[in-house]
């Protein structure tokens, strides 16, 4: 069973949600976590992982790279780039690392043979076991480079290796390719927002992704109280989908301030998870 | 006075991107100057609610699509090996199945058939909407089409077009909001601007978060301050540690305040400029 947590927005909770479904898991299955946000990969300081035992660098993107001394200048790279990632510089195509996505469109059509589509150490894969007793599989992108997503399929091929029930994915905001490399073939969703207009826009945008793989999914409503009314609103608009919410409490931020999860702490939103930990093992029969 | 371009960033979400850009539009503002915020996070653009406008009038962003024309394709599989995305299935003596949600079209081949087989369609990846929100101040929302992998290239789209119309109004500042994160969809929204805030909260998680950013302003070679969000809360102690390390300043420190939240939900952020 793949369960994803995503949200579209930003900081609504998603990793805070997702580490303590996983603790709540573990006491009877046996489980694994992955952190599928390589820009921001948050989901460990949650389960109190500060340093990670094992990693290994691994290599998801390509880049061009031009010979100066074999460039004629005809300029058909700079043209056929999608990414403008070729920009003349003093009479002579230089590729802009940040933007090549290493597609080779360039090397298609150079008349000179002079470019070389090369593999790019793009980032990492982390694996550490946590005093909980499951392991954290995360990963990394290196600030700068491209290939967030292909990080994410390699994250989820790692976990396949485990033996596990249940694998947990936080995804990263947004709606774009690490995303969807995070939400595509999953069993269920678990969608988390806020009462903002901010909030509800985006749970639209990422139910768009959800609806479009078919996957069954449950909302959950984090810091209801901070707009009552809207959040009204949204347990209206979605029902049956409604699988809980959890009140806004300053002692979530002592936990994650002290690395401690919340579900062990004394806040009034230990009680409120575990009642949508009940309905979530109510709708996946469990 | 030549246009400033000015960067609203963080790698995390909620740390309040947005709530600093529209901020710092109003305190500009204040000082009669001409503003045109270009909210960047195409695939969850949300300046618009906050400042509670309407999309409408939307015009087209396009991204080429390939299309194969069975008549002259001969099977050979040749664009399937050069796809870098995998985005191409192709089985020997069948013709290939492109996976559009895969396609990033980088062109690679349309280049590359022999026969001319692979056709271009131009299909709208994504839109823009241009408000006006009072004298002085325009909004640019650029949204990408849901199911869109690659977003990176629609930003770039939105953001050309805005320096366009903001240089067109002779705007002071252009202020850029940007999505979380920090892969090709912020890169291409931080490049060539000439100032970035970088928006962070007293958390670990704000503090890790924050030295992937300015490890990215370091490499794109951007002038770059820290702004503090929620700064009463949490603990600021690994926030400056971060902050020293990389040689910068916490130029900006915003409360945490119910205040705030309040203004944010009912569209009313001009009366907490103030704040910064």
């Amino acid at each position: 069973m793949k369960i994803v947590i995503a949200s579209g927005k930003g900081g609504v909770g998603k990793s805070m949600l997702a580490s303590n479904i996983i603790l709540l898991f573990s006491k009877e299955r046996k489980v694994a976590a992955c952190d599928c946000d390589v820009d921001a990969p948050n989901l460990g300081l949650w389960l109190g992982i500060t340093e990670y035992n094992f990693i290994e660098k691994i290599s998801t993107s390509k880049k061009a790279f031009i010979d100066k001394k074999k460039c004629i200048r005809c300029g058909k790279c700079e043209k056929v780039c999608n990414f403008k990632a070729i920009e003349k510089k003093n009479n002579f195509f230089e590729v802009n690392p940040f933007l090549c996505e290493g597609c080779g469109a360039c090397k298609l059509v150079c008349l000179a043979n002079a470019i070389k589509i090369k593999n790019v150490k793009n980032g990492e894969i982390r694996v550490n076991n946590t005093k909980y007793d499951f392991p954290v599989i995360s990963g990394k992108l290196y600030p700068g480079e491209t290939g967030s997503g292909k990080i994410v399929e390699e994250l989820k091929r790692r976990v396949e290796k485990f033996n596990y029930e249940i694998a947990i994915f936080d995804a990263p905001a947004g709606i774009g390719c690490p995303v969807i490399a995070s939400v595509r073939g999953s069993d269920f969703a678990i969608l988390i927002t806020e009462p903002t207009h901010s909030g509800l826009s985006d749970l639209k945008r990422i139910l768009d992704i959800v609806n479009f793989f078919k996957i069954p999914y449950g909302i959950v409503i984090n810091k209801w109280d901070i707009n009552s009314k809207l959040s009204r609103k949204i347990e209206k608009s979605y029902k049956k989908k409604i699988l809980g919410k959890i009140s806004y409490d300053k002692k979530v931020i002592d936990c994650i301030v002290n690395l401690k999860p919340v579900i062990i702490s004394d806040s009034k939103v230990v009680k409120e998870i575990n009642k949508i930990f009940d309905n979530l093992n109510k709708i996946l029969k469990m | 006075m030549k246009m400033k371009i000015i960067a609203s960033t963080g790698v995390k979400g909620g740390v309040g991107k947005s709530t600093f850009a529209i901020l710092f539009a109003f305190k500009m503002l204040e000082k009669n100057k001409k503003i045109v915020l270009c909210d960047c996070d195409v695939e969850c653009p949300n300046d618009y609610l906050i400042l509670k406008q309407k999309l409408k009038n939307p015009k087209p962003i396009y991204q080429e699509f390939p299309v194969l024309n069975e008549k002259k394709c001969k099977k050979c599989g040749l664009c399937s090996k050069v796809c870098s995305e995998h985005a191409i299935f192709w089985i020997k003596n069948n013709y290939p199945k492109f996976i559009l949600d895969l396609c990033t079209s980088c062109g690679a081949c349309w280049i590359s058939c022999p026969n001319n087989a692979i056709e271009k369609k131009k299909e709208i990846a994504g839109e823009f909407f241009i408000n006006k929100i009072k004298n002085n101040f325009w909004l640019i929302t650029g949204r990408s089409k849901a199911g869109i992998s690659e977003t990176g290239p629609i930003v770039r789209e939105v953001k050309e077009k805005t320096i366009k119309f903001a240089k067109k109004i002779n705007a002071d500042y252009l202020i850029i909001d940007t999505s979380a994160g920090a892969h090709c969809n912020v890169i291409q929204a931080l490049l060539n601007c000439n100032k970035v805030y970088a928006v962070t909260e007293p958390t670990p998680l704000g503090a890790y978060d924050l030295s992937v950013i300015l490890e990215l302003t370091k490499k794109l070679n951007l002038f770059t301050e820290v702004v503090l969000n929620k700064a009463n809360i949490g603990n600021k102690k690994e926030i400056e540690k971060i902050v020293r390390k990389f040689n910068k300043k916490i130029s900006i420190e915003i409360p945490y305040s119910e205040d705030l939240i309040k203004a944010y939900c009912n569209h009313q952020l001009e009366k907490m400029v103030n704040l910064i």
